[in-house]
Parts: structure tokens; C-alpha cells; sequence
């Protein structure tokens, strides 16, 4: 296999023809769309604008304002202040559809969130926030399809994994330079809980930029601070207000290997309760994120992040939460079998098998933090099995590696999920998943010892990371040199397909009747922030087939 | 080449019930024979023929999967659905049996309309078990006879004997299936494909249903379809995919397929199961003493039908502990209240519907003899069916694919649609595709 390395990534420069080929012309300048003849105040509106969790009658939007120099994020400080809304068919704001006043203070770290209803389905829509005559910058959102439309196509954005101290937000800029995507799909690890010095940039650990606070989040202003961080970084502002997102959360919205009561990287005698820790990360993320919790876009009514969207008859979209109900991770052979133990808990998992098994829409997409394709590791020399361990988190077991914070870890609900699939003969199941850092397409055989002859009930595709650290910042090797543990894993696994693990990005998953494809953009060095965007590769499965293959190139 | 028999009418219902042949074919085509009314198109003879030039085929691959038409072995097939509108999402309807589906095809109507539910029932007034081949046994009108009325010839060529069983004397020119394999009681798909050929030469009706049954009935019966390798199916799938092609390539070559539809679907798909996933609900209901000797089970494969045959007084009390027996029996996905508005099924179906886990398959009464075939069908597993619509004429969308969930009950108002057919009193309760 011949794989570029980073040099030759960088050498090729612009001339990356795939990936400039496929990025739309008129590529945005960072930030939002510009409306003629207003001036974004960016001192009041500092993070941004965004979108989210779009249904055919109702978006969610939000910002934050900075009403007075010393209302920083998490300080507790200002006035509580009415913002201004508006939702318009033009850029212009001529045709002001909808708008209404929000009240925002101290108690919500001035964010404004606001479920927008009596939209028209299936179109777009621009909206912007003012503040005292002072104005937000203007972002872009879109409705979804009505329930019963036939839709033809879905085209979604695909990330997860954003360090920012190990790398600048250049996938970021490669979806907002984007005009053909209808929604971004977050998988998880939006942010990180580290302080600078703990997890930065390969394996000499440099922080490309430091986290703010420069301490571990903990409290409630710290996790305010940091999510304030992540959204002053333009590429990702850009990307938000240029598509509405559709966002889950991982592990490190809250801390690192999080579990029901507690986590790897929580030391109770010193950050207190897990679940008081839990429970102020879950309130920045409802303040700062464009998404509904429990089903609305207000503050404290309930945590509740696993949820289901509908694009016609063409896709359903189920977005899981791991973390906040599963099992604490064990690589104990008889306890990951455990049908006590679980990664969904028992009521999201009698939700996502009900998704799973309705009619009303052809293909199952479910937005996965955590990869569920069975992984054993083979025959890897220690180091590089330690090295994989490290990225991944799959864990050497007994000379049998396996996966143990992923579904691997928790077979029982998986099998409760692979039977449900084959009882039914659901079709087009397909698990969209990040986490990991690396970019695979496999296809979920229902039994993996008798695979290929026992068919397979889905297939996955999982997304590479914005900027966390994979294979070869870990090993110190150039991207490519991964190639070898690659192919082992994909001897001892012959149901995965496809897999990257040097390289960072995002991904597009196209969906159509017939098939859905997954194309994978990668960077060329994470630490610019306007590096170049390369198209990888592109693996699709079609319509009933429980399969996976390559495609010809990226979806057009 | 028509056999006129004085009333046809009525021989057929006779022949049908008897199982009798009138006839005869040979491959090769020379002497396939059909049976029809006296003077096509004459059933309702105050309509004159009809001169329109459009054709209608229906051709059913009973118990194709979905994923077949991508298996590399099926490309006719393959190349009919890509460049037609497609239904990647399709689906045979409860219970997802042979004869059920194909009357929702011809009538667009669920079985509490139709009558027939499934291929076995238990005849309360018979007081015994059967297979619903009788053509009393639909009571839904089909455009089998609807279009004969309006003076459109239709034709059938179905490889099954209860298939011809239970459409009896419906349609204009029928062929009774020949030669039969013993035991499966279907003949052949060289043989139906020769006499479907011969219909249009002969006869050209302008709606065709054709019912190809080798795969199906290789399924049934592969010993390595348990394992995956479905040795017997991959070769029957190319087999049939080779003779539909010859079939296109005729209706090219007479001229009709550009005035014509191709309507191409599964009946539903197959399941394998190994020899230790039977279920058997006789013993477990003969051991309640409420149930026992009160209950008749209709074994459909992988659908059980269980009725309850003591007081109606309580029957409610029966079906809460037949349910409850069954969804404890191992490999048993669900036993539904037969009258649960989703499943569409009348009285004949009984009161209990069980459905079976992937893999499984029911032997009632009889654990052992009842059902020894590895592949079934009748539980959700095998729901999915391929679905598509072909053809030159100008409302077929070229390269089209659509995501609505299609449905077997769909045939009927499609093809209906095409003619210009009216909905039957009462509706469709599947919708056109076109």
C-alpha cells in the first residue's frame, strides 16, 4: 500500500487534488456568512453562532454574549440582558420569518439558546442575534425533511476528537468550506478535560496551544472556560454557523474512561463527587452546545442526550450517550461478557433497539461515540500492541487483546443489539463512530468466529480525529508508518475493511437510496491551521447488502 | 392453442380442487398448453377488447433476498433494477408466506380482506389443517379479472400448484405448472419460463404474472444453506436470472417492451436454520391444563398459528396463556394477538400468531416430521424482499431510486394504475409505486 507521508503531504501542497476538487468553490473566510452592511460586533458575540438538531419544523439556535468587558465566560458576572433574535429566508435579512427576545445572565454563563419553531421543512435559513443594536455575526441553519418525504439524498459532516492543545481546527475549515452538506454529525471528545502539559501534541506531548483554564476542568466555571476557548476558534466557528451540528458527547465532555459513577482521570479525594462533577460538565454542555437535552433546548429539565432525527424516509439518525449510564470498564474475559454489566443501560438500549427496528425510514444511522465492530489485536509485537493500546484504548487481555472500553468491553448489549437486527432482518443498519482516532469501515459480522458464512447485520464507518493523537504520534513514526499494524489487524479481523490510523480529518457520509458512502478528507500538518485537506479514501455499502467497499473517489 | 372447455369456469375450480392436470406441456415450448375462458377477453363481454398496446408483467423470484440481486450472480436482474426505479427498502407482509403475498400482489388488499393469511390453516369447519389453494378461499377481487372484464387479456404462469390452485379460473389464459416436482409440487423454472414465453407468443396478455419458483424451492431444501454457502440457491439464482433475461430479450424482440412495465419483487426471503432450532409449541400447550386438547396449530414454517378451539367465552384467557407458553419457548421472537390492527389478518389466522428468532424454524404438530427443511420463511427475518419496476414504457423513472417502504399490497394499484383501473370498492391498501 502506498500511503503519502506527511512531507509528501506537505510537499504536494494546494496541488492535493482530490481533496481541492472536492471542497465546494467559494470557500468562506473564517467566521460566518457576512451579511451586506452589518458588521458582526465580535467583542459582543466573541464565540460565535450555531445550530443544531434540526426537525422539520424546529431548529435550535444559539450564541453567547459578552454584554460587558468583564463578563467572561464562567466569571459569573454581568447583567442579565434580552437578546434579539431573528430567523430570515435571505442573508439579507429582508425576509425575517421568525424572531422573538431571549433573556440571558450569570446564571447561564450569558448563552442563548432558543428552540425555533414554525419553520418550513426541508429549507434553509439564516439567523443572527442582536444585542443592543450590536449584532451577532450570521449563521446559516436548515430544516429537515418532512417525516414522509422521499428524500433523495443526506449529506453530513462527520467529526469527533478535537484536542485543541494538540493541533489547530483545520478539519473545521474543511466543513464550513463546504456548500453541499445539509448537517454536521459530532461523535464525541468535542473538547477536552486536560490541563496544559497532559495531553498535547504526539509523543513529545506539546501543546500546539494551551487549554484555558490551565488547569484540569473540574468546576462548573471551569468547564464554562473551556468550552469558551473551543468556540473563539474561527475555523470552528465557521463550521458551526455555516451548518446546523448534531452533536453527542464521549467521555471527555466530562473526563477521561467515564462510566455510571465515576472515571479513570477522576480522583474523588481531591475533585469531589463524580456525579456533582458530572452533572456541571453536563451544564456547560447544555449552555454552550445547539442541542436539545431531554428534548428541549431549555437549561435543567434533564440530561437526557440520546435522541432521534428523521430525514424523510431516507434516514433516521439515533445519537447514543455511552458514558452516562454504562458499566465501569473491566478487561476481566468474564465480566465483559457479563449480561449484568452494560454500555447503554437498560432504557437507552430498549430505545435503540425500538429505532432500530422502525419502519419509517430506510437507513439506521446511529451516531456511536464508542466503535462497536468486534477488534482483536492478532499478533502485534508488544510495543506496537502497547503503542495501539494507548491510541485506541483497546487492551491486551490474557495475550487476547480486546477492546474493552468500546462495545467490545460490553458483549452482552451488543448481542442484545446484533440478534434484534438479524431477528428482524433490519437493513441498512449503519453505525457512524469516532473515538478512536483512526478511520476504519467494517461490517459487523453476527457472529465473528463463522464470519464471512454467517453474514453480518450492519456495517460502520468510524471517523479519524480532528487533532487527537493516533498510531504514528505515539510511535514517533512518520503518517504511513502504521501500515504494518494495519494490515495485522486486518488479518486477524476480516470484517474490517479499511484502516487508517495515522491520519487526522474529517469525513462526509452521503447517503442515498441505493447507497451511503463515507469519504474520509485528511490534513496535512494538524499544527497549521491552514494546511492542506486531502481526500483518503472512500468506502460505501449499498442498500441491503450488510457489506462494505470501496468507492471509486468521493461522492460527488 | 387454447384448451376450450365447455364452461372453463367452472372445469377450473374442478381441476384446481381435484389437483388434476389438463395438460401437458414439454419444454421446448411446442404444446404448452393454456386454459382459458371461451374467447379471450369475453368474461365480461359487454366491455369490447381493449386496444391499448400497454403490457404489464409481474414476475415474482418467490423467496429472493434483497442482497441476491447484488450477489454477482443475478446480473439480467441487476441491470433491470438499476436502470428502473427501485425500492431498496421492500417488504413481503405477514405472514410471509408464498400465497398470502402473491393475493396481496393481485388484489392490493391485506388478508382480513382477502381471506388469506398465510399457506396453512386450521379449517374450523374441516376440523382439520390445510393449505389454502382453493379459489373460494380469496374473496378479495384481483385485476386478474378485473382487467378481463374490461376486455384486457391476463394470463398466469405460475410455477406453484396451490398458486393455481387458489387463482383458479381468475385470469384470461392460465397454464397449469408442469412437469411437477414431487414432494415440492412446483415445476420447474425452465419449464414455467417456456410456457410464459409461449403466452406471449400466443396469446399476449396484456397482464402477465409470473411466479418463478426455483429459488424458493432450492432454498427450502439446501442442506448448506445453515452453514452460509447455500450451495443449491447460488446456482438456482443464476439459473433463473439467466431465463429471465431470455424472457426480456422476447418481449424486445415481439415489441413490448417498450409499451411495457416490469414489475420485479419477492413473495418474501428465506432464513436457514440448523437442525437444533426447532421449535415445537404442541407439547408445551398440551402440558397447560386450560389448553390442552383445545388448541389446532397451523405450522407455517417460521409462523405458528395457534387456535383456540374450546368456549369463546374464554378465549381471551386462552390467548394470554398461549402467548405467554410460546414467548417462554426458546427461539420464539414474539406470539402476537392475532388481532393486532398492524398484522392485517382476519379470523383464519387463528388467535395466536407466533413468529420464530432468526435461524429457528417451527415443526408442529410434530417435532420431528412435521417441518425437516432447513430453509423457511413467515417470521420478520425474512421481511425484506427485492422490489422494483422495469420496463420501456415512458412512466417507468429511469435510474431512479426511492426510499418509501414498498410493500407487496403495492403490485395491484401500480399495475392497476398503469391500465387506468379504477380502486376497488373499499381501496387499495397498498398504494402505486409509480
Amino acid at each position: 500500500m502506498t500511503t503519502p507521508t506527511r512531507r509528501t503531504v506537505l510537499r504536494t501542497g494546494a496541488a492535493g487534488a482530490l481533496g481541492t476538487a472536492a471542497l465546494a468553490p467559494g470557500v468562506l473566510s473564517p467566521g460566518a456568512v457576512a451579511a451586506p452592511g452589518a458588521r458582526a460586533d465580535r467583542r459582543t458575540f466573541a464565540h460565535g453562532v450555531a445550530s443544531g438538531d434540526p426537525l422539520p419544523r424546529r431548529v435550535v439556535i444559539w450564541t453567547r454574549v459578552t454584554p460587558t468587558p468583564a463578563s467572561t465566560p464562567g466569571s459569573g458576572k454581568g447583567p442579565q440582558v434580552t437578546v434579539r433574535w431573528e430567523v430570515a429566508r435571505d442573508a439579507a435579512f429582508t425576509r425575517v420569518v421568525r424572531r422573538g427576545n431571549a433573556v440571558t445572565g450569570p446564571s447561564r454563563d450569558h448563552t442563548v439558546k432558543v428552540d425555533v419553531d414554525g419553520l418550513d421543512a426541508d429549507r434553509w435559513y439564516h439567523y443572527r442575534f442582536v444585542l443592543d443594536g450590536r449584532r451577532s455575526p450570521v449563521g446559516r441553519l436548515r430544516t429537515a425533511p418532512r417525516a414522509r418525504a422521499a428524500v433523495r439524498r443526506l449529506r453530513l459532516g462527520v467529526v469527533s476528537c478535537a484536542n485543541w492543545q494538540a493541533g489547530m481546527f483545520a478539519a473545521y475549515r474543511g466543513i464550513a468550506a463546504r456548500d453541499d452538506l445539509d448537517a454536521v454529525l459530532c461523535l464525541g471528545d468535542y473538547l477536552y478535560e486536560y490541563a496544559p502539559g497532559e495531553y498535547g501534541y504526539g509523543n513529545g506531548n506539546v501543546d500546539v496551544r494551551p487549554h484555558d483554564p490551565a488547569r484540569e476542568m473540574v468546576s462548573l466555571e471551569d468547564y464554562r472556560r473551556r468550552h469558551a476557548q473551543y468556540k473563539t476558534d474561527p475555523d470552528l466557528q465557521a463550521a458551526h454557523a455555516r451548518y446546523p451540528w448534531i452533536v453527542t458527547w464521549d467521555d471527555h465532555e466530562t473526563t477521561n474512561d467515564a462510566w455510571r459513577n465515576g472515571a479513570e482521570n477522576h480522583q474523588p479525594d481531591t475533585e469531589g463527587d463524580f456525579k456533582a462533577r458530572r452533572a456541571r460538565a453536563h451544564r456547560a454542555y447544555d449552555e454552550w452546545m445547539p442541542v436539545r437535552m431531554d428534548g428541549t433546548a431549555r437549561l435543567g429539565d434533564g440530561t437526557r442526550l440520546y435522541r432521534r432525527l428523521t430525514w424523510g424516509k431516507l434516514a433516521e439518525i439515533s445519537m447514543l450517550d455511552l458514558r452516562t449510564y454504562r458499566s465501569e470498564q473491566s478487561s476481566d474475559p468474564q465480566a465483559i461478557s457479563d449480561p449484568a454489566r452494560t454500555i447503554t443501560g437498560k432504557r437507552q438500549l430498549a430505545w435503540l433497539l425500538d429505532s432500530l427496528g422502525r419502519r419509517a425510514s430506510q437507513w439506521k444511522v446511529v451516531g456511536n461515540p464508542v466503535m462497536i465492530a468486534p477488534v482483536t489485536l492478532g499478533a502485534l509485537p508488544t510495543a506496537k500492541a502497547q503503542a495501539v493500546t494507548e491510541v485506541t484504548g483497546l487492551a491486551p487481555d490474557e495475550g487476547v487483546p480486546i477492546n474493552v472500553d468500546q462495545w467490545d468491553g460490553y458483549t452482552a448489549d451488543r448481542r442484545q443489539v446484533f440478534d434484534h437486527l438479524r431477528d428482524l432482518n433490519i437493513d441498512d443498519a449503519l453505525f457512524v463512530t469516532g473515538d478512536i482516532h483512526s478511520a476504519w469501515a467494517a461490517e459487523l459480522p453476527f457472529e465473528k468466529g463463522t464470519y464471512p458464512l454467517s453474514g453480518t447485520v450492519g456495517v460502520e464507518f468510524v471517523c479519524s480525529s480532528v487533532t487527537s493523537n493516533n498510531l504514528d504520534d505515539i510511535t514517533g513514526g512518520p503518517e504511513g508508518s502504521s501500515a504494518a499494524v494495519e494490515a495485522t489487524i486486518k488479518g486477524a479481523n476480516p470484517h474490517i475493511k479499511y484502516l487508517d490510523f495515522d491520519r487526522h480529518g474529517f469525513s462526509v457520509l452521503d447517503i442515498t437510496p441505493v447507497r451511503a458512502q463515507m469519504d474520509w478528507f485528511v490534513l496535512g500538518d494538524r499544527r497549521e491551521a491552514d494546511t492542506t485537506i486531502t481526500h483518503s479514501a472512500s468506502w460505501l455499502t449499498r442498500a441491503s447488502s450488510g457489506t462494505v467497499e470501496q468507492a471509486e473517489g468521493p461522492a460527488r | 392453442m387454447t384448451a376450450g372447455h365447455v364452461d372453463q369456469r367452472v372445469a377450473g375450480l374442478a381441476e384446481a380442487r381435484a389437483g388434476r392436470r389438463t395438460l401437458l406441456g414439454a419444454a421446448g415450448g411446442a404444446g404448452v398448453l393454456f386454459s382459458t375462458a371461451l374467447g379471450a377477453g369475453t368474461a365480461g363481454a359487454a366491455v369490447p377488447a381493449a386496444r391499448t398496446r400497454k403490457r404489464a408483467y409481474v414476475v415474482v423470484i418467490d423467496g429472493c433476498l434483497p442482497e441476491e440481486i447484488d450477489s454477482g450472480l443475478t446480473p439480467n436482474l441487476q441491470r433491470l433494477r438499476d436502470e428502473g426505479l427501485r425500492h431498496p427498502r421492500a417488504a413481503s407482509l405477514p405472514v410471509m408466506e408464498t400465497i398470502p403475498n402473491h393475493t396481496m400482489m393481485m388484489s392490493g388488499m391485506r388478508p382480513d380482506r382477502t381471506g388469506v393469511p398465510a399457506n396453512s390453516v386450521f379449517d374450523r369447519e374441516l376440523g382439520e389443517v390445510r393449505t389454502l389453494d382453493r379459489p373460494s378461499d380469496l374473496r378479495a377481487p384481483t385485476l386478474l379479472e378485473r382487467l378481463d372484464r374490461r376486455g384486457l387479456r391476463t394470463g398466469t404462469v405460475l410455477s406453484k400448484e396451490y398458486l393455481y390452485g387458489i387463482f383458479g379460473t381468475r385470469a384470461t389464459y392460465r397454464w397449469e405448472p408442469a412437469p411437477i416436482v414431487p414432494v415440492a409440487e412446483y415445476a420447474p423454472d425452465e419449464f414455467t419460463m417456456t410456457a410464459a414465453r409461449e403466452m406471449v407468443t400466443a396469446h399476449d396478455p396484456h397482464l402477465m404474472f409470473v411466479n418463478l419458483g426455483d429459488i424458493d424451492r432450492f432454498g427450502h431444501s439446501d442442506l448448506s444453506g445453515p452453514g452460509g454457502l447455500e450451495l443449491l440457491r447460488r446456482t438456482a439464482l443464476a439459473n433463473t436470472d439467466r431465463l429471465v433475461g431470455g424472457f426480456v430479450d422476447l418481449l424486445r424482440e415481439e415489441g413490448h417492451w417498450e409499451h411495457a412495465i416490469m414489475v420485479v419483487l419477492a413473495d418474501h426471503s428465506m432464513d436457514f436454520s440448523f437442525p437444533d432450532r426447532v421449535i415445537s409449541l404442541t407439547a408445551p400447550l398440551e402440558a397447560d391444563p386450560m389448553l390442552a386438547g383445545q388448541v389446532a396449530i397451523a405450522d407455517n414454517g417460521g409462523a405458528d398459528l395457534l387456535y383456540w378451539l374450546g368456549p369463546a367465552r374464554r378465549r381471551d384467557e386462552a390467548v394470554r396463556r398461549m402467548r405467554a407458553i410460546a414467548e417462554e419457548t426458546d427461539g420464539v421472537l414474539e406470539a402476537l394477538d392475532r388481532r393486532k390492527a398492524s398484522l392485517r389478518l382476519g379470523p383464519e389466522a387463528g388467535d395466536v400468531v407466533v413468529h420464530c428468532r432468526d435461524g429457528w424454524r417451527f415443526s408442529d404438530p410434530d417435532p420431528v416430521t412435521s417441518n425437516p427443511i432447513p430453509g423457511n420463511h413467515g417470521h420478520p427475518a425474512t421481511r425484506p424482499i427485492p422490489f422494483f419496476i422495469s420496463g420501456g414504457h415512458p412512466s417507468v423513472p429511469r435510474r431512479t431510486a426511492r426510499p418509501g417502504l414498498a410493500t407487496t399490497a403495492d403490485v395491484a394499484p401500480t399495475v392497476g394504475q398503469f391500465f387506468g383501473l379504477p380502486a376497488p370498492r373499499g381501496g387499495y391498501d397498498g398504494r402505486s409505486r409509480l
